[in-house]
């Protein structure tokens, strides 16, 4: 018999921002994630309370989801962030220190919470379009005759994750091979609909990231030593078949409820006959390479070795998709029928690699390779976790620039830039703009102030070691000036600014970026070839990072009540 | 929920909880180890350790930092077996310098290039005062001399520096190939010398000279059974196996061909019957039982069986049934299970001659299916004729006689005539140092192997670590004349901070080996830094033999380094360091040092409203 409870009411939270409780949680995250910003960042190690593995990381991807906090006003910010990740891969931490500066600036401001909104969402709009015209200032358009902005870019993206502890011999290593993948996995013919490859990731603990390596073909892992097929030759091409079901021999998915069986019935012995029959079948198809996703019953295993044929098992949900698409086969998902032909798929070539304690077998397609192995090597698995997340973030955002080729100058030049050209337009536009948003002229500037105040927050959340930020007064860009560093020698320590496109000279001015200047219209570097850019940032993901950072602190400055169900 | 604690800057505790962890490295570094009781106060269990690797799993560490020194040492000691003890000892006294860089006010940043460019020194001091180990087979031959022997030990040290004009004798591995491609050198150049192992083995043993004897045993019994090609000359581990025997005083200890393992008293039975028969063997990749299914196998649940007659026998009985009838029916007389098999099965067999032998090292199970042609299977029921191997005995290697431990009798289980596997076989009478003992073994065996395999050894007892210490420090000198001449230019903060990160680096490398000094009982802390302070001087004003420092450990009270190695040229027995795990342990070291350094918050999940009030300094988000 259930007892009844009494149902408690629901707890309501009248203007959650003036709350103390979440504001200071606010500012809590805002802290945490401002700390884990840029090359210099913080790491933080996440692990349960009952000890267990640590992670350490500084990557918004890892972090967020292991955030879950007791107020919804905290989650709804992290969801919103998680799903900009999830699917751009960069810029996750910009678009959080972005939304929590806004939304903490917003409400120090003392605007009323709607005239905040719509100055937002006006100033977003001339962000965008500002970044995707063709005069902007802080733009780079990628060229893919040379690889060398690609490799700036992913350089910029591996670089900015300090827990991979990479000295800069090893970060251009990896950046290089990370774009070779990239340029692997597109496709030379284009005939039709291109459909781009796939990098698959594959880690090894304990030796020199200077030993990692792309290889065209797949690598596919064989751990056990002990029954391993020795193969000679094996005549081209392989037929091989691929099973996405467990040929373990077990009845796994029969649902709940009780099975009455004859004590007679050996269901076992009756699948693992089933399971011979299809190894007949294979064996008499002249297969020569059985691949299965799950686990192959050992019976099963010896039956396929005593015919010459090789046996890879456990290769994973990651592999499937990659290994289709190379070999052509159509995974069987069941071993009740008789295998179609066609399901069959052949491989040109296998060969066995030793690569530390691994031992792996290569696989390389008949035709033109579009999947490419990435094999990583780091002295540790923690700082080696953190490279793979990078390297796929690297990947990701490669992939991006085939569809918008441009990128954004980085190391906050791109936030400084943005910011002045806002305050130059707006100040030009204030009674109109003030007009349509009906607001008054003042609030109008308050909120333009408001938004690219918090621009600027962002780019000075790059520096962590107590160091000042700088913008220079004709193209807006970001500098920064060592903590120890006296401000007569700041001309010789500035050097150049964030993304290295500007160097310091004795006619040029700069000021903090705290404090107030007179706005000015940020010049664009006129089309001098000779300087590259040193930081870059992916445009797409920036771009839409702004977009959900706005919108999510729009949305946030317009929740009235929580109301909370506490049953 | 999430915990988070924001850290002052200047007082890092995760640092500081490093530096205390490292604490318990101390009594592990150098030849006179010492033991450790760790002791359970909730149940009074205790356990004796003696390597830093023991003693940190021994530890239930649940703390950020622990995890990852757990995690960073048990890593390491998976691969090299050795040097948990340097890295964890040089990971404290690194995080020391860190903490004292940053009470300085120096940035996060500024530490972290510094002390990566000191380590990228230390590499390369490392890279360049290797000692080939084909060039000290040579080295034994002709320089039987003292004198010689020194001047060739001195050269030695320097032969990276002086490449050009070094002759054939103290080359590396490089070198050498770069000569065998010259058609000149082909005709007259001898075959590459083997490495003198003894000598070797001795140089590597930092105290274990016993337990080195037992290791250049089994490599030697290894070498003579398995004929391997003279141009690969390795140590293969996964030949050798170690069999424990409580009881025995330490000094029966011996290495045996075979793979002995230890019987009971009924087993022992079977064995006397099988005893120098040729036996057919088989080999269970799994348990041996009934019950046992495969990895990834799902078994049902909520099944009944239902009946409609009253069955006489068991599922059980009858899969024993089949499998007997199975093995009888080959001939089998020996079975190796790697997991462990029931007790019925083990009596079936008995009754019927069959050796049932368990918990077979998976290495072994492939040795012997290499060597009688065996396969190896998952399920006895599954054997058939090509499963199974021939040529296999066993031979009953020592009677132990005791009345009540189910271990009676050490059985040599061999695969065929020339058996490829060696056993060692360790004793005490002592039983909670059995495991020391083993580790111990393990150790300096693979030390051997990692020399054989890095074919170079680094010049140790200390030497390395004062050859860094003394280029860390000219760094320093460097970084500091470059201040004076150019006071205002650019990074003049930098290049500052960098000599204090580095003088603080190779201090704690001076830290490292004067502790060592100090565990050898000879010196006390003051004397040894004393020592090594005066080294360091005299190196410094003597530019030309400047590299030429003598094996601290084993020196005696205060004598000056030259007149000693000069004065007892036959006591001064070279000591050695393996190259790979001393570069490993120190990258693993500062790498565990920066992760942490770079730390700032910890982030805990899954706490509950309710714990969180017994937690300090934690916010909840």
């Amino acid at each position: 018999m259930s007892r009844l409870d009494k149902k408690s009411p629901s707890l309501c939270t009248d203007r959650p921002l003036d709350n103390t409780d979440i504001s200071n949680k606010l500012n809590l995250l805002r802290q945490l994630l401002k700390s884990c910003f840029g090359p210099t960042a913080r790491l933080k190690q996440v692990h349960n309370n009952i000890g267990g593995h640590v992670v350490t990381t500084s990557s918004s991807s890892v972090l967020l989801p292991v955030i879950s906090s007791s107020q919804p006003f905290i989650n709804l910010i992290k969801a919103s962030i998680l799903n900009h990740v999830s699917r751009f891969s960069d810029c996750g931490l910009f678009a959080a220190i972005f939304c929590l500066a806004l939304i903490e600036q917003a409400k120090r401001s003392g605007l009323r919470g709607n005239v905040s909104i719509r100055v937002n969402k006006h100033l977003l709009a001339l962000c965008s379009g500002y970044l995707q015209g063709e005069d902007c200032g802080c733009k780079v358009k990628l060229d893919f005759c040379s690889s060398h902005n690609l490799i700036t870019l992913a350089r910029s993206i591996v670089s900015s994750k300090p827990a991979c502890v990479l000295t800069e011999q090893e970060t251009l290593h990896i950046s290089k091979l990370a774009v070779q993948a990239f340029l692997l996995t597109v496709p030379c013919s284009s005939s039709g609909t291109v459909s781009l490859g796939k990098i698959v990731t594959v880690s090894v603990e304990g030796y020199s990231v200077l030993t990692s390596v792309v290889f065209p073909g797949l690598l596919v892992d064989m751990p056990d030593g002990l029954c391993l097929t020795k193969f000679d030759y094996l005549s081209n091409p392989i037929r091989m078949v691929l099973f996405s079901t467990s040929l373990a021999g077990d009845l796994s998915d029969l649902g709940d409820g009780m099975i009455e069986v004859h004590a007679g019935v050996d269901t076992e012995s009756q699948i693992l006959d089933q399971l011979l029959e299809l190894g007949k079948q294979v064996v008499d198809d002249e297969v020569k390479l059985f691949v299965c996703q799950k686990v192959v019953h050992p019976v099963l295993q010896q039956y396929l070795r005593s015919h010459g044929i090789i046996v890879v098992e456990r290769v994973g949900i990651t592999i499937m998709e990659p290994l289709t698409q190379l070999t052509d086969a159509q995974p069987v998902a069941t071993l009740h029928t008789k295998i179609p032909s066609k399901a069959y798929g052949k491989v040109r070539e296998l060969s066995m690699k030793q690569f530390g304690s691994k031992t792996m077998l290569h696989l390389q397609p008949l035709g033109e390779s579009v999947i490419c192995t990435l094999l990583l090597c780091h002295r540790n698995e923690t700082m080696l976790s953190e490279l793979k997340v990078v390297c796929q973030k690297t990947e990701h955002v490669l992939r991006l620039t085939l569809r918008e080729p441009s990128a954004l100058l980085g190391g906050g030049c791109t936030e400084t830039h943005l910011a002045a050209y806002v305050r130059h337009k707006s100040k030009n536009e204030a009674p109109e703009a003030a007009s349509v948003l009906g607001c008054s002229q003042t609030e109008y500037l308050l909120g333009v102030e408001v938004f690219c105040r918090s621009l600027e927050f962002v780019a000075k959340a790059l520096q962590h070691d107590g160091g000042n930020s700088l913008i220079d007064l004709t193209h807006a860009h970001h500098w920064t000036l060592p903590a120890d560093v006296l401000e007569e020698h700041m001309e010789d320590s500035l050097g150049f600014c964030g993304c290295g496109l500007v160097e310091s000279s004795p006619s040029r001015k700069w000021t903090f970026l705290d404090t107030k200047y007179t706005e000015f219209l940020p010049l664009a570097l006129v089309g001098d070839s000779r300087v590259q850019p040193r930081v870059l940032d992916s445009f797409t993901a920036k771009l839409s990072a702004l977009q959900v950072a706005t919108e999510t602190a729009n949305l946030a400055l317009d929740v009235r009540y929580i109301i909370q169900d506490v049953n | 929920m999430l915990e988070s604690t924001i850290l002052n800057h200047r007082q890092h505790v995760g640092l500081q909880k490093l530096s205390a962890l490292a604490g318990v490295s101390h009594s592990c570094l150098g030849p006179n180890k010492k033991y450790k009781f760790i002791q359970d106060d909730v149940c009074g269990e205790s356990a004796l350790a003696c390597s830093c690797f023991r003693i940190i799993e021994s530890l239930e560490l649940t703390c950020a930092v622990g995890q990852l020194v757990h995690e960073t040492i048990q890593a390491h000691q998976n691969v090299y077996h050795t040097g948990s003890g340097c890295l964890l000892f040089l990971a404290g006294a690194w995080s020391r310098a860190a903490l004292d860089c940053l009470q300085r006010g120096i940035s996060v940043a500024h530490i972290i290039s510094a002390m990566s460019e000191g380590m990228d020194v230390c590499m390369d001091v490392c890279r360049k005062c290797t000692i080939s180990t084909e060039g000290l087979a040579v080295k034994r031959d002709t320089a039987t001399s003292s004198g010689l022997q020194l001047q060739l030990a001195e050269k030695l040290t320097t032969n990276a520096s002086r490449v050009s004009n070094v002759n054939h004798k103290t080359l590396n591995i490089s070198e050498q190939r770069k000569i065998k491609l010259s058609r000149h050198f082909c005709e007259t150049k001898p075959q590459p010398q083997l490495p003198d192992i003894t000598h070797i083995a001795e140089g590597l043993s930092h105290g274990c000279d016993d337990t080195m004897t037992l290791v250049v045993e089994a490599f030697q019994r290894l070498l003579k059974t398995n004929q391997q090609d003279t141009s690969q000359f390795m140590f293969d581990i996964s030949k050798v196996v170690t069999c424990v025997l409580p009881g025995l005083p330490e000094q029966h200890a011996c290495v045996v061909p075979g793979c002995v393992v230890l019987l009971s008293a009924e087993q022992t039975l079977v064995a006397h019957h099988l005893n120098e028969q040729h036996l057919k063997v088989v080999l269970i990749n799994g348990d041996l039982s009934d019950t046992y299914r495969h990895l990834g196998f799902k078994r049902l649940k909520g099944v009944q069986r239902v009946s409609d007659q009253l069955s006489a026998s068991s599922r059980e009985d009858e899969w024993l049934a089949k499998v007997v009838g199975l093995l009888l029916n080959l001939e089998v007389k020996l079975i190796l299970v790697s997991g462990l098999a029931s007790e019925k099965v083990i009596q079936r067999c008995c009754t019927h001659h069959v050796l049932v032998v368990e918990k077979v090292k998976v290495s072994v199970l492939k040795t012997f299916a290499d060597s009688t042609g065996a396969i190896p299977v998952t399920y006895a029921t599954q054997l058939s004729k090509h499963c199974v191997g021939s040529g296999a005995g066993v031979k009953i290697w020592r009677d132990l006689g005791s009345h009540d431990s189910k271990s009676a009798t050490a059985v040599n289980v061999s695969a065929g005539m020339s058996s490829e596997l060696v056993t060692v076989v360790l004793t005490s009478c002592v039983h909670g140092k059995l495991q020391a003992l083993e580790d111990q073994f393990w150790a300096c065996a693979y030390r051997l192997h990692h020399a054989l395999k890095d074919r170079a050894l680094l010049p140790g007892a200390g030497r390395t670590e004062m050859l860094c210490i003394h280029h860390l420090k000219q760094l320093v000198e460097c970084s500091r004349e470059t201040n004076h001449s150019q006071q205002t230019t650019r990074g003049t903060a930098a290049n500052h901070y960098r000599g204090v990160v580095l003088h603080l680096m190779a201090e704690g490398l001076i830290d490292y080996i004067s502790t060592v000094m100090v565990n050898t009982g000879r010196f006390s802390k003051v004397k040894a830094r004393m020592v090594l302070s005066r080294q360091l001087q005299n190196c410094n004003k003597h530019l030309g033999i400047s590299e030429n420092f003598s094996q601290l450990f084993l020196e005696d009270d205060g004598e000056d380094s030259a007149v000693f190695s000069e004065m007892k040229p036959v006591e001064a027995l070279e000591i050695y360091d393996n190259l790979s795990v001393k570069q490993e342990a120190w990258r693993k070291a500062l790498d565990l040092v920066f992760l942490v350094l770079q730390t700032d918050a910890e982030v805990i999940t899954g706490v509950g409203q309710k714990t969180d009030a017994a937690l300090e300094n934690v916010t909840l988000l």
